[in-house]
């Protein structure tokens, strides 16, 4: 490869590394939550987002809906689906070691992976929506990357704020700071349980949904996305949930600038490497500690 | 006792009968029975570092595909004798698990799993990535050599050292801290147990069995390619049968190996399409309803000895 790179090429790599770091970020966003709450580490959560690129795909196929305006359909589908795992399954694992929860949520991803495969069959499946890209400058904006990245942007804020600043989310970071003393407070603690695996899961459905209208999907999708969201809660910190923000951007930046030195083949390979370097020099996360 | 001394001599027999089978079987049942002593093999291993220590491993197929290609490579390229090349591929497949426990193990949680999680996915992508050297997708051909029988016999023999491993290492204290380790972590480090150390030990004995079982795969079939040793389903399958049979225990892999195994060969080859459903399932249901698996629940019932 004797390809010179411009700064103009460089510009273009980080625009596209923040593009899909703000989607990186709000579907860590999620797993980072039922984690939080949980002590959890869902690894049914990519395939729960590729559920919800399929509802996606389903709604706008079947009944011609505005793929973005199928957004809040999908997540809300999800927000079910996340409570009834919860409460038929997750929660009996709770309290129990953490080989437990792995196991179970990994159960559950290989079933829905097959499930997925069996009613829609493997076929690669597209949205056709919008395409192209927005000219600014020397630079291009792929059109539906720019809409995913302000979308997610705006979800990745409005759960913030959701955390930050009502009774529920207050309720939310209580019970992930102290189970007890959540439950001595009055906190519902069960019930918050619930709430977060749907709130979590629906995070993820959020991801699909974007993800459907920039790329061809397929039941296999989602598994690499729950790796994704780990690696971004370990460069974050986890427990922080500003620092998943951090994460993802980083971990835009990093698989696009590794496509572009080395070759995209190789960007899962960069990723990887990455959370054994994170792990091995600073374990709690670029930006440290837990402070929810 | 005396039921340990009828155990005893079950055991030998059935040693005795597998050792004379390739005599009077046919090829396929030979086949059949080599298959099952690799998931034997492989399920005994992954009950090494997730039974004994309960640090989950979501990509020891990693460990066997690592085996088959340094062996397939070392046969094909460097004409070295296939026993040899899979011993090679058992310790690359150990040096494969420093690199990946070193960094992981040191930390207490998830990270080891989710780490395991991506780790077959890596290799793959390498593989395909330097082609010029692995073949990339169009895999690799062995020379040919019908070797069935020495492979069984092999393969036999690495499932029988795993199983006795197993045994050596539970009734150890080398197993006992381990298990420590599995109930309470934290407790184990206030006993001043170097649990980074005996984390990683568990994961460098596991990996070596994976890592032979795919080069005597490799050499038996002949032929590797990338999405034939390194796929998911052969870690999901591990996994489901230690887990079933019962993790934590001497012979639990083999039971889980044995029944879903024959169960395999015999049901389900007609719905290939449902497997990783079942599987999921059998996962999720044994999670929930048999943490100990069925010889677990054996034990308990029946107040058999903890080292079987």
């Amino acid at each position: 490869m004797n390809v010179v790179i411009t700064p103009t090429m460089v510009g273009q790599v980080v625009i596209s590394g923040i593009l899909s770091g703000a989607l990186y970020a709000m579907v860590a966003l999620g797993l980072a939550l039922i984690f939080g709450v949980m002590r959890v580490i869902n690894i049914a959560h990519g395939p729960l987002l590729m559920l919800g690129a399929y509802a996606t795909f389903f709604l706008w196929q079947g009944l011609g809906i505005n793929p973005y305006l199928t957004l809040p359909l999908s997540m809300a589908a999800l927000f079910v689906v996340g409570v009834v795992l919860q409460r038929a399954l997750v929660f009996r694992v709770v309290a129990a070691p953490e080989l437990s929860s792995l196991l179970l949520t990994f159960g559950v991803s290989i079933a829905l992976v097959n499930l997925a495969q069996l009613s829609f069959t493997s076929d690669l499946r597209a949205i056709e929506y919008i395409t192209g890209s927005w000219i600014l400058g020397p630079f291009a904006l792929s059109k539906s990357r720019m809409i995913a990245f302000v979308t997610a942007a705006a979800i990745t804020g409005g759960a913030f704020v959701f955390l930050k600043t009502t009774r529920l989310g207050k309720a939310i970071r209580a019970t992930s700071q102290s189970r007890e003393v959540a439950l001595v407070c009055g906190i519902d603690v069960n019930r918050i349980h619930l709430i977060t695996f749907g709130l979590g899961t629906a995070l993820a459905a959020a991801g699909g949904t974007l993800i459907s209208v920039i790329v061809a999907i397929q039941p296999e999708m989602g598994q690499i996305w729950t790796f994704k969201s780990f690696l971004v809660i370990v460069l974050g910190g986890a427990g922080n949930y500003p620092g998943a923000l951090l994460g993802g951007i980083l971990l835009g930046l990093v698989e696009q600038l590794a496509s572009l030195f080395l070759t995209t083949q190789l960007s899962e390979v960069v990723a990887y490497v990455l959370l054994v370097l994170v792990l091995l020099v600073r374990p709690t996360g670029l930006l440290g500690g837990r402070q929810t | 006792m005396r039921s340990g001394y009828l155990f005893g001599a079950a055991l030998a027999a059935a040693l005795a009968a597998l050792a004379v089978y390739p005599t009077y079987g046919t090829g396929y049942g030979v086949r059949a029975m080599l298959q099952l002593f690799m998931w034997v093999a492989l399920a005994g291993s992954w009950n090494l570092i997730s039974g004994l220590t309960g640090y989950v491993s979501f990509g020891h197929v990693a460990f066997f595909g690592m085996g088959s290609y340094t062996a397939a490579l070392l046969v094909a390229n460097a004409g070295w004798p296939w026993l040899a090349a899979s011993l090679a591929g058992g310790a690359t497949a150990c040096a494969l698990g420093l690199v990946i426990g070193y960094p992981c193990l040191r930390l207490k949680g998830p990270y080891f799993a989710i780490a395991m999680l991506g780790l077959n996915e890596v290799l793959r992508a390498l593989v395909s990535y330097f082609e010029g050297f692995t073949g990339g997708g169009n895999g690799l051909s062995l020379p040919t050599l019908d070797a069935t029988v020495s492979v069984y016999y092999a393969m036999g023999l690495t499932a029988a050292v795993i199983i006795v491993l197993t045994y050596a290492i539970i009734t150890s204290r080398f197993g006992l801290r381990l298990m420590t380790i599995r109930e309470d972590e934290v407790a184990a480090e206030a006993m001043g147990i170097d649990t980074f150390h005996h984390k990683l030990g568990a994961l460098l004995l596991s990996a070596v069995g994976p890592g032979v079982a795919g080069a005597l795969m490799a050499r038996d079939q002949g032929y590797i390619e990338p999405i034939s040793v390194f796929p998911l389903a052969i870690t999901v399958t591990m996994i489901v049968m230690a887990l079933f049979g019962g993790k934590g225990t001497v012979f639990g892999p083999v039971l889980g190996a044995v029944v879903l195994f024959v169960a395999q060969e015999i049901v389900w080859a007609s719905y290939p399409y449902f497997h990783p459903l079942l599987f999921g399932a059998i996962i999720v249901a044994v999670v929930l309803l048999m943490p100990r698996g069925v010889l677990g629940l054996l034990q308990q019932r029946y107040r058999l000895p903890r080292t079987i």
